[in-house]
Order: C-alpha cells, then structure tokens, then sequence
C-alpha cells in the first residue's frame, strides 16, 4: 500500500464526522468500515442507472475489446444490463429469472443453474443493492478503504465457481459502484468502469 | 353330481393355473380413447417420460452430498443399465458434444443463406467476440477459429432448458432443501415392470455400495409407483384373502359349532372364485390384482348361499328348501347379476373386469349350491352352535327395529335433504384410484420441482406419417410458437426438431454453405478492422467445406447419445400404421396464464395438429369413466327393478322392497359425503353392491311377511349372511389399495344397513284373512 495521500486524510476525517453523527443517532456502531457498513450504505440506493464502458483483453486476441451500455437495477433483485455497442443485448435478471436477448432471439433460463452467469450477476447485483447474505453466500469477501472511498475484493467459494471467475474488484464511493475488474482464470481480464446517470428511473427487467 | 362339478372344479383350477396377472395401472386406462387421449396414454405408458427415475442424496453436509452424487452418477453410467445417468456434471456431454460439433452448420439454428454473407459473418463474429472475455467465453475459446460465427453457442442455447436445477459446486442440488439430485433414465421401457425393479434395485444396491454414512437416498418417478403399487396391490390382495379365510371360517364355525357344514358351505365359494378368474382371464386375457382383492369379497357374499341353504334346509329338507326358499336364494341371484352385468360391457378394462368376476362367481356360488349341495348335505347342516342365539337375537331385532320406523324415516329423510345441500361429493380423480400413498406423490412433486421437470401442463401435439414429415411438422409449430415467445404470452417451448432439425431443414443449410473461395472473399471483408483475423480463421473454411459433403442426422444416428433419450421423450416413433408425435411441452410466462385459445387458432390450420391439456384430458378420462359407470350403474339399477316388479307383481310388494334399499343407499351416500371422501367410479360400484346384496335381504322379509311367520332357521341364516358380508367388505375397507377399500367403504355399512332397514321396514304380518297377496311365485 502506498502512503496515504492528502485527499484520503481528508476523506478520512469526513468519514469520521459522517460516523459521528450516526452514532449520535444510534444507527450505527463507531468501529472501522467493514463489510457489514459498505452494505449498509450501498443499500441506502434502492434503485439507480448509471453507464459503463467495458474493456475486455483477451489472450487469444492482439486487440482490447471494447463494449459499452446501460446499467440498472432496482432492489431488491432486479438488475439490467444493456450492450449498445459493438452489438445490442441485453441482461435482464429478476430472482432467479435470467432474460437473454441478442437481435430478436430470446431466452430464459433460472440463474442459479447457469454457473457462468451467477458469479457475475451475484457479484455486481449483491453489491449495488448491498445484499450482505448473497454476497457472503457465494464468495469470500475482503473490504478496504472507506465510505467515501472503498474496494471490495470477492473471490468464490466454491471451487467449480472459481474455474468461471477467479477474482473480482468493485470499487466505488460511498453508495456507488464506480468500477468492476474482473479475472478470468485463463488470464482475461474486464475491467468496467461505471458513470451514473443522474436523473435515474428505475430499472425495468 | 359331485363328479361332475369335481371335474369342473378340476379344469378351472387348471385355468387358474395358467391365467395371466398383472397388477399395474393398465387396467384402469381406457379402450376407446379421444386423439388427445391416445397421445397421452402413449406418452404415459412407453414414453421416455416413463423410463425417468429422479433420485435425491439428502443428509451429511453439502460436501458429503456433492461426493455422493458424483460417485452415484459414475457407477450408474457405468452400469450400462441406463440411458442416460444425469446429475449437472458436464462429464457426460462430451461425446455427445463431438457428435453435434462436427455437424454443426446443419444443425445450429443459426446457419440460413444469409448466415455466410459479409454482413451475416460479421454479426455472427460479433457475437461471438460478445462472449470472449467472460466467463461463458471460456468454453468457446479453445473452438474460436474453427467456430467464429458461434454456431455451437446456438445449438446449446437452443437445447438449454429453461428451468434447470441449480448447480452448486457443479452438481444439481434442490433450491428448497439439502439435498443434492440425479435424473436416470432406464433403457427398459416403463412398462417393463420387472425391469424397472431391477433399475430400481441397481441405483439402491450402488448407493449402498457408496458406504456413504448419514446419507439417505430418495428415489421416486414413474417406475417406482408402478413397481411400488405392484408390491401392495399384490400384498394386499393375499391379506384380504388370507384374512378373509380366517374371519369367515370363525364366524361358520361359531355359526354351526362343526367341520362338516364349514367344509360344505366354502364350496360354493370355492366354486365363484374359481369361475370368476377363469371367466376374467378366458373373456380379458389377463386377471388384474385389483379384480382378484374385489373377488375376495365374494367369499362373503357366496358364502351366504351356502348358508341359506344348510341353515334352512334343515326344517324343509333339501326338496322343501328347493321348493320354499330356492325361488326367494334365485331372485336375489337375479338382481344382483343384473346389477353387475351392466359392468360387462364397460369400455374400461378394470371395470368391465370386475363385472364379469361377480356375475361368473355368482352364478357358480348359486349353482353349486342349487346342484350340489343337495346332493351332498340332504338335510341341510347338523351342528347348532350358536345359531339358536343368533335366531333369537335376529327375532328380537324384528320386533324392535319397526318400532324405529318413523325415526328412521325421518333419518333417511335428513339424509336426502343433506344430500341435496351439501356439494357433490361426487370429485374423486383418477388420482384417487392409485394406490400410490400421499407421501410418495409429495416427494415425487418435490424432486420434480428441484429438478425442473415441470409436470406436463399443455403440449402441442403434431402427428405425421414418418419421423421426416414429423420434425418438419415441430419446425412449423415452432416458428409460430417463436412468435408467442417474442410477445411475451409464452416463456419457452421444447421441441423435438430443437434436437434434432428435420432432414428438409438440414440439407437447407448443407446447401447454403459456400465454397471455400467464395467463404473467404466474404470472410476478408466481414474481419475488416475486427478483432477476428481472417488469416487465423483457415480452420473454420476448411470445417465448413468438410461439412458441405456430410449426410443428415436422424434419430438413428443419435442412438446412444444422452439426446437419443431426450428426443425420444419429445418424438413418439411410430410403427407400422400408427403416425409419428412430436410433443412439445409449452411453458407459460411467469405471470398470467397461456394463452389457451390463441393457441389453438395458431394451430387450427395445421394438419394432425392439436393442443393437449394434460390435467384436463386425465380428468376427462376419468369423468369419462365416472360418466360410463353412471349409466351402467342406473341401467343395473333398473334391470334390478324390472326383475323384482316382474316376480312381486305388486306395487306395494316393490314400494315394500326397494323402501330399505333406497333408504340403505341414501344413507351411504350421506355418511360417506358427511365424512368428507370424494366418491369416485369405485364408491358408484359399491353403491350398485349394496342394492344387489340388500334387495337379497328384503326379498327375505317380504317372504316372511307372506308367510305370516317369521321362522327361527331362515332369520338366523339371514342374520349370519349378514355378518359375513359385512366382515368381509370391512376388511375390503382396511385396504392400502384405495379402490378396494372404497367399495368397502361403501358396501360393508350399505349390508348391515339394508338388513336393519329391511327389518325396520317391513310391516308386521298381516292377519290371515285380510292376505290379498298372491301365492310366492313357483319356480
């Protein structure tokens, strides 16, 4: 770790305030930012949209595969995503119901029986809604940083969920995911930064 | 005489010997079934969906499970027992995966004459590159330059069920439960009962084999109820027998105090049982367990005969008896032959069987009594035993029971009007005459949820003369059926033709596949700038050119695949005569229900095409049955009735007579409805019984009131025949088998009440002198 900058003191010290004043409140123990505080304030966010633009590096090709699109997600269990471009698909998973669409071919599957979808869609949809139960029942969970700044490594547990994914990062701050880098066990890696949009509606599945 | 019927006895037995039986549910479908019935029964009876055994590993940690399930699965498909061993592992697909690779640009969906155009290659690419790079990427990565244009992802996506078990640590596991699961599909057809026991048998001696502590193994489907049902059909009927033996032997010998009248009075039961399976199996083929634990009963009712006979023999001699109370033994034989013979002709094998069991045994019981007692016991049984009692207790009943007249008026009464108010309790299923116990059925829906399997709601259903001319019929269904799915009014479809394309279709594609110089002009314009470089794609031109030249897939050529068991649970072949069935299983969206009648408009056009319901066409079956049973019970009733106004000739002689049977069967069918059972065909058949042994007992009593006095011998007969009836449907009612014990249910309360009610009934004699009725009608 790198010696810590002026502007993480200083994010420091905010967190620190914010911890206060929430614990003048009663809400919430004065300890340091763990796992069980990211959920807390990532599930302050019910519903949100935001854009992401995708950089994919794969071993078998020279070239960085780029892909952009729409993200969103609405707690407790919905969550979009929405390739623009090179090509239009779309993600779509409510539950355990999982909507693919590519062109006008579409398909359901339950999203528990797919292990390439779930670590993925676990993973990304458990933290944007802060579900602490789900995250924990798939992965093994490590937390730095603050709230207004944090990270959150998830490696799977099970064995057979580690041959999909290897590792994933989410970083973000206070109740935003802002990036999700990812590593595939043949050395691939995604890395998908994420910009919210504002004025969000919610998500439709 | 004795000769004669030794002689008869002699070959029956012989017959009975060599006769078929059988204790599945066969007996219990019906002959003559609708074009939607017959694709159900076809699909029930050899379809794939017979042959699934689902089995569940619960106990132990997730890890002790997860073990379990793959040692289980590996030593069952190395059995070679089964067809197909299934429990999420990917292990199994390989083969299968090889086979369908090599021809994939006939069989991928995705393959059309656009499919190899700039633009088609440069979309599919896209796609394909869509996936590098995440997880789903992985396995399409070792494929990418023989497969850029992804025509294996659309195959698999194509086959994907829509509701898969969920896989944990890369096994099925339950959603709702510790429980890891497996799907085995037995290469015996479902009907093959001995076979499947043997199924069953291997997977519990391989899952001991297991040694695996705190584990227990669950093990249900379709197979498994037969064979289980089998079991306790078999049991049961041996306990009934055996029983029955037992109860009527005591009661006789209570009844005459010695051997000899025991001895005789069994040989008009010996002679119905005898009769009734050897006309079953010379008229049906084959004698089913479910007749065999109805005939037990018989034993009850033939036995009466016997009873009559030495009983009152004694006071007429056997010329006497032949003369007094022969006619009265003949008639209640007639009624009750007639109720049954309504029965014969029923288009449902189970009940057209029962029927000619009580009408062949009777007949023999009667007869033998007619002829042989007689010859054998001139004067009727010795011993006095208890019957003395017995006459005593039956005379005081008679003296008692008028007094209860109008109560008992009122009761039936009351019975009527809660029959009127009360809602039909006629709602039995056909469910209900399986002898499957509730606690199977609920881990049989247990397993099948976890496991995905739907059970079969709607399915469209298309006949065509060959397997070609079939799948050709699913592609079309199928491309109207895409058109509910893009509108959401349907979630997703399976399809024969999504295995395995028609040869029309396949040759389609072979024939839109480009030579090589064309495919790699087309192919250096569409990787222009992509991340795919054409000078790495060699591989795919050359696949596509071996592929130009390969033959069809047909089902014969999936043999031996896990997809031979999987198209052959979607593709009924037909044989010589009978069209060929594609099934296709419609599941409706999450929300809201299918849109049944868009879809018959969707099919209307298409020839042998039809939507099935399946819980609607079992239940129309079986209301088909409850509907048959009805007529033919009614058409009983009033033969009974024709029978008994022909030989009384008096209306009030028959207002007399049919008072206690009509009060007897109301009052059933109140108590029966008040106890909340759903009645069902076999409660109807009961209800038929209890007017045929009834109408015996008020015969009786109309005797006696001509006679004007009511003679020890004859009540006490009455009174034991009673008993006896009664015993032995009671036991019926103690049958694990809820058909058999429906008729018991019904018919051991019906006798006793229609004796009581016939004694209650029945008016004191009238004086001699004011005796306008006739003399009792000769012989």
């Amino acid at each position: 770790m790198r010696a810590p900058a002026l502007p993480d003191v200083l994010a420091a010290l905010r967190v620190a305030l914010l911890a206060l004043c929430l614990a003048a409140a009663g809400s919430v123990r004065a300890a340091g930012f763990d796992l069980q505080a990211l959920m807390q304030q990532l599930a302050q966010v019910r519903s949100g949209q935001a854009q992401f633009v995708e950089d994919r590096r794969v071993q078998q090709l020279d070239q960085t595969l780029r892909s952009s699109g729409r993200l969103s997600f609405t707690a407790p269990d919905t969550f979009v995503r929405e390739t623009l471009k090179p090509t239009q698909e779309r993600m779509a998973v409510v539950g355990n119901q999982l909507t693919m669409s590519r062109g006008n071919r579409s398909r359901t599957a339950l999203l528990d029986s797919v292990p390439e979808a779930v670590v993925i869609v676990e993973a990304i949809r458990g933290t944007l809604t802060g579900n602490r139960e789900t995250l924990e029942r798939y992965f093994d969970t490590t937390v730095q940083g603050s709230a207004e700044q944090w990270q959150l490594d998830l490696v799977p547990r099970e064995a057979r969920l580690r041959e999909q994914v290897t590792h994933l990062r989410l970083s973000g701050r206070q109740g935003q995911v802002r990036e999700v880098h990812m590593t595939l066990p043949g050395g691939d890696t995604s890395v998908m930064r994420i910009e919210p949009v504002a004025d969000a509606a919610p998500a439709k599945p | 005489m004795p000769w004669i019927w030794l002689a008869a006895m002699a070959l029956g037995l012989w017959l009975c010997v060599r006769a078929t039986y059988v204790a599945d549910l066969s007996a219990f479908l019906p002959s003559a079934p609708s074009a939607e019935q017959r694709v159900l029964l076809a699909q029930l009876k050899n379809g794939a969906t017979a042959r699934v055994l689902m089995i569940g590993i619960r106990g132990g940690t997730a890890q002790a499970r997860t073990d379990a399930s793959r040692r289980l699965g590996a030593a069952l498909r190395t059995s070679g027992a089964f067809e197909a061993v299934h429990n999420g592992e990917d292990s199994d697909q390989e083969a299968m995966g090889r086979l369908l690779f090599e021809r994939r640009y006939l069989l991928s969906p995705g393959v059309d004459a656009q499919r190899f155009s700039v633009e088609g290659l440069r979309d599919a690419m896209a796609e394909t590159v869509g996936l590098l790079g995440t997880p789903a990427g992985a396995r399409i990565q070792p494929l990418l330059w023989r497969d850029p244009t992804g025509e294996t992802v659309r195959m698999a996506e194509a086959m994907l069920p829509a509701a898969a078990p969920r896989v944990e640590d890369g096994v099925w596991v339950s959603r709702s439960q510790p429980r890891a699961l497996l799907v085995a599909t037995t290469g015996a057809d479902g009907g093959d009962l001995d076979a499947q026991q043997e199924a069953q048998q291997r997977i519990r001696a391989a899952f001991a084999a297991l040694g695996a502590s705190g584990l227990q193994l669950e093990l249900t489907g379709p197979g498994v109820f037969a064979v289980e049902s089998r079991a306790t059909i078999k049991a049961e009927v041996e306990r009934l027998a055996l029983a029955g033996t037992v109860a009527m032997v005591l009661l006789l010998l209570v009844a005459f105090g010695s051997l000899r009248p025991l001895g005789i009075a069994a040989l008009p039961v010996a002679s119905g049982v005898v009769a009734g399976i050897v006309a079953v199996s010379l008229v049906a083929g084959q004698v089913h367990g479910l007749t065999l634990g109805f005939g037990t009963t018989l034993i009850g009712e033939a036995v009466d005969y016997g009873i009559y006979y030495l009983v009152q023999a004694r006071a007429l001699g056997h010329r006497g008896w032949l003369r007094e109370q022969w006619p009265t033994v003949r008639l209640g034989l007639w009624t009750s032959v007639a109720g049954f013979a309504a029965l014969v002709a029923s288009g449902w094998g189970g009940l057209a069987q029962l029927g000619i069991f009580a009408v062949s045994g009777l007949l023999a019981a009667a007869l033998t009594t007619r002829y042989l007692l007689p010859a054998i016991a001139p004067a009727g049984a010795s011993g006095s035993g208890m019957r003395e009692r017995l006459a005593r207790f039956t005379q005081w009943l008679t003296q008692v029971l008028p007094r209860a007249r109008l109560p008992l008026l009122a009761l039936t009464l009351a019975a009527a009007v809660a029959l009127a108010w009360l809602p039909s309790p006629w709602r039995g299923s056909l469910s209900s005459l399986s002898p499957v116990p509730q606690q199977a059925l609920d881990l049989e829906a247990s397993l099948r949820a976890d496991l995905g399997a739907s059970d079969a709601g709607v399915l469209v259903a298309a006949e065509a003369a060959d397997e070609a001319a079939v799948l050709a019929a699913a592609e079309r269904i199928g491309q109207r059926l895409d058109a509910l799915v893009q509108a959401g009014k349907l979630a997703s479809y399976r399809s024969p033709a999504q295995i395995l394309p028609s040869p029309a279709t396949q040759l389609a594609r072979r024939a839109a596949l480009p030579e090589a110089p064309v495919l790699q002009e087309h192919l250096a314009a569409a990787t222009r700038d992509g991340p795919l470089p054409a000078a790495k794609l060699a591989p795919f031109v050359a696949d596509v050119q071996a592929q130009r030249g390969m033959p069809v897939l047909t089902r014969a050529g999936l043999q031996g695949t896990p997809l031979a068991g999987a198209l052959d649970a979607q593709l009924l072949a037909g044989t010589d005569g009978t069209p060929w069935t594609a099934l296709m299983l419609l599941q409706g969206p999450a929300e809201g229900a299918l849109p049944l009648a868009e879809l018959r408009q969707l099919v209307a056009d298409l020839p042998g095409t039809r939507i099935v319901q399946v819980q609607p066409e079992l239940d129309q079956i079986y209301a088909g049955y409850l509907h048959q049973a009805r007529w033919q019970a009614a058409l009983g009733a009033l033969a009974v009735l024709a029978l008994l106004a022909w030989h009384l000739r008096s209306v009030r002689r028959l207002a007399a007579v049919l008072l206690p049977l009509a009060a007897s069967v109301l009052l059933v069918l109140a108590g029966l409805a008040l106890s909340g059972a759903a009645l069902g065909v076999l409660h109807l058949i009961g209800l038929l019984l209890v007017a045929a042994i009834g109408s015996n007992y008020a015969l009786f009593f109309d005797y006696l009131r001509l006679r004007g006095d009511a003679d020890p011998d004859t009540l006490a007969s009455l009174m034991l025949a009673n008993v006896t009836t009664v015993v032995s449907f009671a036991l019926l009612a103690t049958a694990k088998v809820p058909a058999l014990a429906a008729v018991g249910w019904t018919v051991a309360p019906g006798a006793l009440l229609s004796l009581l009610l016939a004694a209650a009934f029945t008016r004191a004699p009238e004086r001699s002198g004011r005796n306008r009725v006739t003399q009792w009608p000769e012989a």
